[in-house]
């Protein structure tokens, strides 16, 4: 007789109960909010935050589309070199590229590397704000259907 | 048939990734077909520097043209673009300019293509991010198969490649996970199969003398590949470091050459680039193999794995990873440190069940990766694409 299946989903599902018991005992611990005492409210808040975090696609979220006016306020993870000299710019474009940005290289992919991460992490809040504003979207249009009902 | 396999480096010293899954699929389709590979004269897939001589040559039976690269890549011109092109903020040229930044340039593989690719029943192209693959298909679009080989990164948004994905007779894919991205670009009702990769079975038991000069402590997990923050070795040193510090009596060992560095910590031994010998005997004694990339098509080191038994634990915010450990019930998956320490406490404690996960992935890997398995679907989509 085969061997009963040890499936995998079933596995994975108890260590994540357990891996959440144990956050939400430690954030108490640290003084975190006194809602988490509630484990289902918990659960809710924690399922909202790892739909944006896990599932939404970082690329397309609305409020990045919203915020483009006149300020641009994305990062700018990319180096241009420019100068807005007609003549002179040629050649201290040619100084900057070959000689200014190699002996500041290390620098500046410190600080690419740095703003890479800070794109990411603000990519990763704007989903989680787009997920808060469609949970609140849902739950409002829930509770508009209901009062409608006579 | 007559079968064109373009690639965009080829040799029998390039392991892994799309290249060598092209080069064993083009062996075995030479067993039953007239395969000619076109590729570059590149080994380096950073620089794309000439390496192989140019012209015909024969590699292990099956015929090769290779073609010289005539400009190597300039990463950080290429880095700057692909910053501007995946968030969404460069013109259709920009998005054409990445994919020759991107490169091979090998204009004399492009101009094969335009004179000689009607002479070929079908041509199949590898990977669709290359040079190679998005200038040369759309010269034989009537006749092209692409393994398109896509990962979960951006470029899979940008506009230019829908146009790509409308070209191609068939697909042929790697995982369902892959051929469902994929679709979400692709014309509709094209013939495709996901085909994986074939293996052979491991040939019996692995000699484990190589490991005794290594200093390996008992348990050890391992990491096979490319040690490399783009594969997510940062990300895992990270959760095993935090790992280690609650005590527990474990090492990591990470198989392969490194692009950044290793900690110094008695819990993580590098051994560099290893044989064959060494890298069967780490899959056989290891309690388990750790896939940190967030980014995989397939993961061949996976399938090598399961094909000696020994169960997964995979990064769960690749989908493919995932999905693979969750069809084959061969392994767990983690999302975060705490995941990661608890699912390695579940392998490391349970022996028999990581047995019976690592018992799973092999019977998973009996069943959808012998090349008999495999070769049966890759002929079906070259009948129904003439």
């Amino acid at each position: 007789m085969p061997e009963p299946k040890l499936r995998v989903d079933a596995v994975m599902s108890d260590i994540e109960r357990d891996v959440r018991t144990r956050l939400r005992r430690h954030l108490i611990k640290r003084g975190g909010a006194a809602e988490y005492h509630d484990e289902e409210l918990f659960e809710l808040v924690r399922a909202t935050l790892a739909r944006a975090v896990e599932e939404r696609n970082l690329d397309a979220t609305l409020l990045p589309e919203l915020l483009d006016t006149d300020v641009d306020w994305r990062l700018q993870t990319h180096l241009s070199l420019s100068s807005h000299r007609p003549v002179a710019g040629r050649f201290i474009l040619f100084f900057k590229r070959r000689v200014l940005l190699p002996m500041t290289r290390w620098l500046f992919e410190y600080s690419q590397d740095n703003f890479r991460r800070q794109d990411h992490l603000n990519r990763v809040l704007f989903a989680c704000l787009e997920e808060l504003a469609l949970e609140n979207a849902r739950l409002r249009r829930d509770l508009a259907t209901r009062l409608a009902k006579p | 048939m007559k079968l064109a396999c373009v690639v965009h480096r080829y040799g029998a010293d390039i392991a892994g990734g799309s290249e060598g899954h092209c080069r064993l699929v083009a062996e075995h389709l030479g067993a039953r077909h007239d395969v000619t590979v076109v590729t570059t004269t590149a080994r380096d897939h950073i620089t794309w520097g000439n390496h192989y001589p140019a012209g015909e040559a024969s590699v292990d039976g099956v015929r090769v043209l290779r073609f010289p690269v005539v400009r190597q890549r300039h990463m950080h011109r290429f880095m700057d673009l692909s910053d501007l092109v995946f968030a969404d903020r460069g013109t259709h040229g920009d998005e054409e300019q990445w994919f020759r930044e991107n490169g091979p340039d090998a204009p004399g593989l492009i101009d094969f293509l335009r004179q000689h690719g009607g002479e070929f029943d079908r041509v199949l192209f590898w990977a669709y991010r290359y040079a190679n693959s998005y200038f040369g298909l759309p010269l034989v679009p009537d006749r092209a198969v692409l393994v398109p080989t896509a990962e979960e990164d951006p470029l899979i948004h940008v506009d230019a490649v829908g146009p790509l994905f409308a070209l191609p007779r068939g697909f042929l894919f790697l995982t369902p996970e892959e051929e469902t991205l994929v679709s979400m670009r692709a014309a509709p009702g094209r013939p495709s199969q996901v085909i994986g990769c074939g293996l052979d079975p491991a040939p019996g038991p692995a000699d484990l003398s190589p490991l005794d000069a290594l200093g390996l402590a008992d348990p050890f997990v391992v990491y096979v590949g490319r040690v490399d923050p783009n594969k997510g070795c940062q990300a895992l040193m990270r959760h095993f470091l935090r790992y280690a510090e609650q005590g527990r009596a474990v090492q990591l060992v990470m198989a392969g050459p490194a692009s950044m560095p290793i900690p110094s910590h008695p819990s993580i031994k590098a051994l560099g680039f290893v044989s064959d010998a060494v890298r069967e005997a780490l899959l056989t004694r290891a309690r388990a193999l750790v896939m940190p990339s967030p980014f995989e098509s397939l993961s061949m080191v996976l399938l090598e794995a399961w094909n000696r038994g020994l169960p997964a634990l995979v990064n769960a915010r690749c989908k493919v990873l995932r999905g693979q450990v969750v069809r084959a019930d061969g392994g767990l998956y983690y999302g975060n440190t705490t995941e990661f320490g608890a699912a390695l406490d579940y392998l490391l404690d349970r022996p028999d069940a990581a047995r019976a996960l690592g018992q799973q992935g092999l019977a998973y890997v009996d069943r959808e990766y012998r090349w008999p398995v495999v070769m049966e679907k890759i002929e079906r989509v070259l009948a129904q694409t003439g």
